[in-house]
């Protein structure tokens, strides 16, 4: 048992300004952060808001930033806080959505998002459902859903993405990673719209940080999903939207030359006229003796074009009748 | 101000979202108040799987069987037929919604082996699948907006005049408002009481609101002191660890390394029904077999890393964050804690209740298709068959009755207990009295129940709830008074362990997980029957209510 000390943001909900309140709290370095603050309010404050239900990492309810990262508190353990924080655990609500009372946020831009994917199987009428029986979907297919059935909709992901802060226009990782679920579903009609309904910035706009990652406490890795819809959309629906020209000039950049070619990939991202208003960037660009020249191909060019043919080879993918070629082509970035 | 919709269920776990969904196919107006967001429900816990006998060899015949000699044959047999014909239909009801199950090679469903069971005909997803299936069934609901949710809104009283239900009154944790629902039929499914425990698997929000809430509404409740103990929770958190540990080949071993369930159960071992293994833990432990912390381990090493790591996903990452063990490497440390109700609101296979237009299912419910013992796996099957047919009636009964009458009266009467609550200024903390509710369960009504600790726990029941007569809180304001739904909640838990310990008082014999010290037999001449309680200014009244015997005659349970 060892002393710490909770310091919790404070919001009462009815107008006051937040404020940090610290509780010395007696507790093992094994238990749960969740833990503390359940005797916090058992024998400190009742008044402090906190949601929690199952205490195992199941329900969901209690995500929140510790230390400013966002965690489920009733699975991350008080010890991995108080060695690198000097025996403080800083407690503040989920960012991104707008706080209710102390750890309590309003999570309906979060769920908003969520129902905005069409989170529930599209019939699809080629492929019927077959009567009195379950649906046959081998082992492999199963696979494909990744760790995506694992999500228990906590909002931390959410709540650490600096995209969804940023741009109403961006899904956000829980999002994204539920349409993935659904697009690699055999049993789903839409897997077309789905793509074709995304291929846009509400997908491109990931700037695969990975801190969705690293919150997510059931490991579902939602900007690995985001990848691969970005692959699956490039390849579905075709290279359109600004952000795939981008990914996949990015790449085809690199196999011709080995290196960027800024201008060339400014116009293949942008197009003819984008680049026209990217003009005053590229002057400012040479006044500080950047030269915008292609670059001739480097030495090892062959090596390069060597990897992509070997990362371009098909594999054995089994499941699912549709493309699902990890090949660079499709552009990831 | 009042809302109102045709049907109004209460809660929105498996139970209660398939009573929504089957009550709004059936052309009706529902609505769904629930204290939590619907992915939060407790439903989401249950890890094992579900049974069906879809498997050609098995047969619906050998599950009723295995249902009934799990239950101490004091389960009603017509219900169960009931449920285990419609399983399969059910299961793949839900694989059709979206539920992602395990497969087979050849891609069907994948089974696995569960406890009292004489056949694997457990469905599963990893060790997720009551997750699995919530998922595909929110998913389901969510596909039609007209099947309204109030997410976070507590039913505080349940309204039944003129003999009928008339709706229910409730509480926004957002705002602290009170409105009236106003519906001509209600369902019950508010799932678990289990935090009348300390040492329980249910989450803290498991507090029985609903079977409460009928019961002092005038709704029987039937065998209460029936409540199972799992047999398998980690020491200190009493976390779950899923029968599919066992199924899936898991053994238990005493400090002296042996696996001690050959000597209680020589045929199913560690696949024996819950309430066998459970007092067999007890039994090593008591008689100094058990390990320094008083504990059996749970052995998964034997199976290799590869099967433990994908289809025990889950337990394998609670035992590491929550217990600090590998269990690739080490036993696990498991102790029997509180798991499941066996008992709740009575109905009957119609899923009604004695009051007209009041339904339950669910762990809220007492059908009786568990009994005196509950099989893993039937949970969860319960909850979306009788659900169905819960939600289906009362559509039906909602069709034909006349409008709800629940007014601003109704809902003053239920503000006023609040704002008492809310308005006294000293008295009892709602933290203390619930901790010393769950050790008084805790300690005197477990797996084996003493004479002497039943009266004393209905002694010391009776003093809490006088206690709690003044209890207060020190959050006052409208906004998440979290403080103030646990003071609420506490009343529910009092009530609910009130008729526990006064029914398992009462029964003196042993079935099933209801084991008295002082009757070690069970008697079927003069206990083959449940127990009803119905609330009376005194306390529970408690009278019985024959069992429904189709087939098969009562005989010595052996596993």
């Amino acid at each position: 048992m060892t002393q710490v000390t909770y310091q919790i943001l404070r919001t009462d909900g009815q107008g006051g300004a937040p404020h940090f309140q610290s509780y010395v709290v007696e507790i093992g370095e094994n238990e749960a952060i969740l833990t503390g603050l359940l005797k916090i309010r058992n024998e400190q404050d009742p008044t402090l808001a906190v949601r929690f239900s199952c205490r195992q990492e199941i329900c969901g309810s209690c995500a929140m930033r510790v230390n400013g990262k966002s965690r489920l508190v009733c699975s991350a353990l008080v010890g991995s806080e108080t060695k690198t924080h000097n025996n403080v655990i800083r407690l503040e609500p989920m960012a991104n959505q707008p706080v209710l009372k102390d750890l309590v946020v309003d999570q309906t831009p979060f769920w908003d998002r969520y129902r905005s994917v069409r989170p529930y199987l599209i019939p699809d009428p080629a492929n019927p459902l077959p009567e009195g029986k379950e649906s046959r979907m081998t082992p492999e297919q199963v696979e494909q859903f990744r760790e995506t059935p694992r999500c228990i909709a906590c909002g931390a992901c959410y709540s650490a993405c600096p995209a969804v802060g940023s741009d109403p226009d961006f899904l956000g990782p829980m999002a994204l990673a539920k349409l993935y679920r659904f697009t690699v579903d055999p049993r789903d009609g839409g897997y077309h719209e789905r793509l074709e309904s995304i291929q846009n910035q509400k997908l491109w706009l990931c700037l695969r940080c990975n801190l969705c990652v690293e919150a997510c406490p059931k490991d579902v890795r939602p900007a690995e999903r985001i990848v691969d819809l970005k692959r699956l959309a490039n390849q579905e629906v075709g290279v359109r939207e600004r952000g795939s020209r981008h990914s996949v000039g990015f790449l085809t950049n690199i196999e011709e030359g080995g290196i960027l070619n800024e201008t060339k990939l400014a116009r293949q991202s942008l197009g003819l006229f984008g680049m026209l208003g990217q003009m005053g960037k590229g002057i400012e660009m040479m006044r500080h003796g950047r030269s915008l020249k292609k670059h001739p191909p480097i030495q090892g060019v062959s090596e390069v074009k060597a990897i992509y043919a070997d990362l371009n080879k098909p594999e054995d993918v089994k499941g699912r009748e549709r493309p699902q070629g990890k090949g660079v082509k499709g552009g990831q970035s | 101000m009042t809302i109102s919709h045709d049907v109004l269920v209460v809660g929105a776990g498996l139970a209660g979202q398939r009573a929504a969904l089957q009550a709004f196919r059936s052309g009706v107006d529902v609505g769904v108040i629930s204290k939590l967001h619907p992915l939060r429900s407790h439903s989401g816990a249950a890890q094992g799987g579900i049974n069906a006998a879809l498997d050609p060899k098995d047969s619906v015949k050998d599950h009723i069987y295995d249902t009934v000699k799990g239950s101490d044959y004091l389960a009603d047999q017509d219900c169960v037929e009931i449920l285990c014909k419609e399983a399969g239909p059910t299961v793949i009801e839900m694989e059709h919604m979206g539920t992602i199950f395990n497969r087979a090679p050849d891609g069907s469903l994948d089974r696995r082996a569960f406890g009292g069971a004489s056949y694997n005909r457990t469905i599963y997803s990893a060790d997720r699948t009551g997750l699995a299936l919530l998922q595909g069934l929110y998913e389901e609901v969510g596909r039609d907006p007209r099947v309204r949710i109030y997410e976070e809104w507590d039913a505080i009283d349940l309204v039944v005049r003129e003999g009928r239900v008339q709706g229910v009154v409730a509480l926004q944790r957002k705002t602290g408002k009170i409105e009236g629902f106003a519906a001509k039929a209600v369902v019950i499914a508010t799932g678990p009481a289990g935090r009348v425990y300390g040492k329980t698997t249910n989450s803290h929000e498991s507090t029985g609101d609903g079977c409460s809430l009928a019961y002092r509404a005038g709704a029987y409740l039937k065998d209460m002191e029936f409540v199972q103990f799992h047999p398998t929770c980690l020491p200190h958190t009493s976390i779950l660890i899923t029968e599919g540990a066992r199924g899936e080949g898991g053994i238990l071993r005493n400090s002296k390394g042996e696996r001690f369930m050959e000597r209680y159960a020589p045929h199913f071992k560690e696949l024996a029904s819950r309430d066998v293994v459970s007092r067999a833990i007890v039994t090593e432990v008591k008689e100094g077999r058990g390990f320094p912390d008083g504990t059996v381990h749970l052995e998964l090493m034997h199976l290799g890393k590869e099967k433990v790591e994908s289809k025990l996903q889950e337990i394998v990452a609670y035992a590491r964050t929550f217990a600090g063990i590998d269990p690739v490497v080490q036993g696990i440390p498991v102790f029997p804690a509180q798991h499941y109700m066996m008992g709740g609101v009575s109905t009957n296979s119609r899923a009604e209740t004695n009051i007209p237009g009041l339904y339950a299912a669910g762990e809220a419910a007492c059908v009786s298709v568990h009994g005196a013992n509950r099989l893993g796996a039937n949970s969860l099957l319960e909850t979306l068959v009788y659900g169905k047919i819960a939600g289906q009636n009362a559509a039906e009964y909602a069709k034909k009755a006349s409008a709800s009458t629940l007014g601003p009266t109704d809902i003053d009467a239920a503000t006023s207990v609040v704002h008492q609550i809310l308005e006294r200024k000293e008295g009892e903390s709602p933290a203390k009295l619930r901790s010393e509710l769950q050790s008084t369960m805790d300690e005197l009504v477990g797996v084996y129940r003493h004479p002497d600790d039943l009266i004393n726990a209905v002694t010391r029941v009776a003093q809490l709830k006088e206690r709690y007569r003044s209890v207060v809180v020190a959050d006052k304001s409208t906004v998440y008074n979290l403080n103030l739904m646990e003071a609420i909640e506490l009343g529910h838990l009092l009530d609910l362990a009130e008729v526990i310990v006064t029914g398992a008082l009462a029964r003196t014999e042993s079935r099933g997980a209801h084991v008295r010290t002082d009757y070690p037999k069970r008697d079927d001449a003069k206990w083959m029957k449940h127990t009803l309680a119905q609330i009376t200014k005194e306390g529970p009244s408690i009278s019985y209510l024959p069992v429904t015997v189709t087939e098969y005659q009562p005989k010595e349970r052996a596993y």
